[in-house]
């Protein structure tokens, strides 16, 4: 496959994991701080699920990217911003992903506050990677 | 020995930070890794020299006089090809290139395989950071 088509499948694979990461910090979130117990697992379990799905979907995202880029980690000018953005992202998530694989007892209640603060932190980055990488498609 | 009238730990206890971090740096080694691997896959395809990133890595200082300088050889050198506004001709379009500056000076250096020439004997390291400037000022 040549670089535009590589391209294509970075633009094709890389809107899933922003949106499930998104969900799932907003969903954690707010089950934490519902009353319901019934709702609040309900908001654990699929905080959990859309945390997995979206580090999943970091993978082919990433290897689409470095492919189209022939491998560059940083590049120059908004690649560089963008990038500067999309690794620190990529590391929280997938610690993230191993964190709530290994306590997976959030339904139980509050999910820790430290792990929404990372979460938190990983949302902002990745919305600001999307920007950089927006920028590179569209701005042009 | 476990002792079962222990209250279990809570959420977010325990080795679970440590190895979270362990994973997130894993993950991280994994891209260097592929990165590395296609650097090397590219730099072979077209005979370029792998040349190390540096994070924060900075543009060569640049003027008009140094930009209308890289103008004049870009015209005499490789307007033929990128076009005498550069936007590409039978080579591409040079207009807001996202790589460093050593990428750019690498290229013009080794030139690519089948695609574009050397100019290593043809353009001393001051006339290729004069190209530099030149394509870095195009916006």
């Amino acid at each position: 496959m040549n670089p535009e088509g590589w391209a294509k499948m970075h633009g094709a694979t890389v809107h899933f994991p922003i949106a499930l990461i998104l969900c799932s910090g907003a969903l954690d979130a707010l089950g934490s701080f519902l009353p319901a117990p019934a709702t609040r697992r309900g908001l654990h379990a699929a905080g959990y699920w859309t945390m997995i799905l979206g580090a999943a979907g970091t993978v082919p995202a990433v290897v689409s990217g470095l492919v189209m880029s022939r491998g560059v980690m940083l590049g120059h000018d908004t690649l560089r911003l963008h990038h500067l953005f999309a690794w620190p992202a990529f590391a929280l998530i997938v610690g993230l992903a191993a964190w709530r694989s290994l306590a997976s007892d959030f339904t139980a209640g509050k999910a820790p506050a430290g792990y929404l603060a990372v979460a938190g932190v990983a949302a902002l980055l990745v919305m600001a990677a999307g920007y950089y990488g927006g920028e590179m498609m569209l701005g042009h | 020995m476990e002792n079962p009238a222990a209250p279990p730990a809570p959420p977010g206890a325990g080795p679970r930070i440590p190895l979270a971090a362990l994973a997130a740096a894993l993950a991280l080694a994994c891209a260097y890794g592929l990165s590395l691997g296609l650097r090397r896959a590219a730099s072979r395809g077209s005979h370029q020299q792998p040349t190390p990133e540096a994070w924060f890595e900075t543009s060569a200082p640049s003027s008009p006089a140094l930009v209308a300088q890289g103008r004049a050889l870009f015209l005499s050198s490789c307007a033929h090809c990128h076009g005498a506004d550069a936007r590409g001709d039978e080579g591409p379009d040079l207009h807001r290139v996202e790589v460093s500056d050593r990428y750019i000076a690498n290229t013009i250096t080794h030139g690519i395989k089948h695609e574009m020439p050397s100019f290593k004997r043809k353009l001393g390291a001051e006339d290729i950071a004069r190209l530099t400037a030149y394509v870095r000022s195009l916006d």
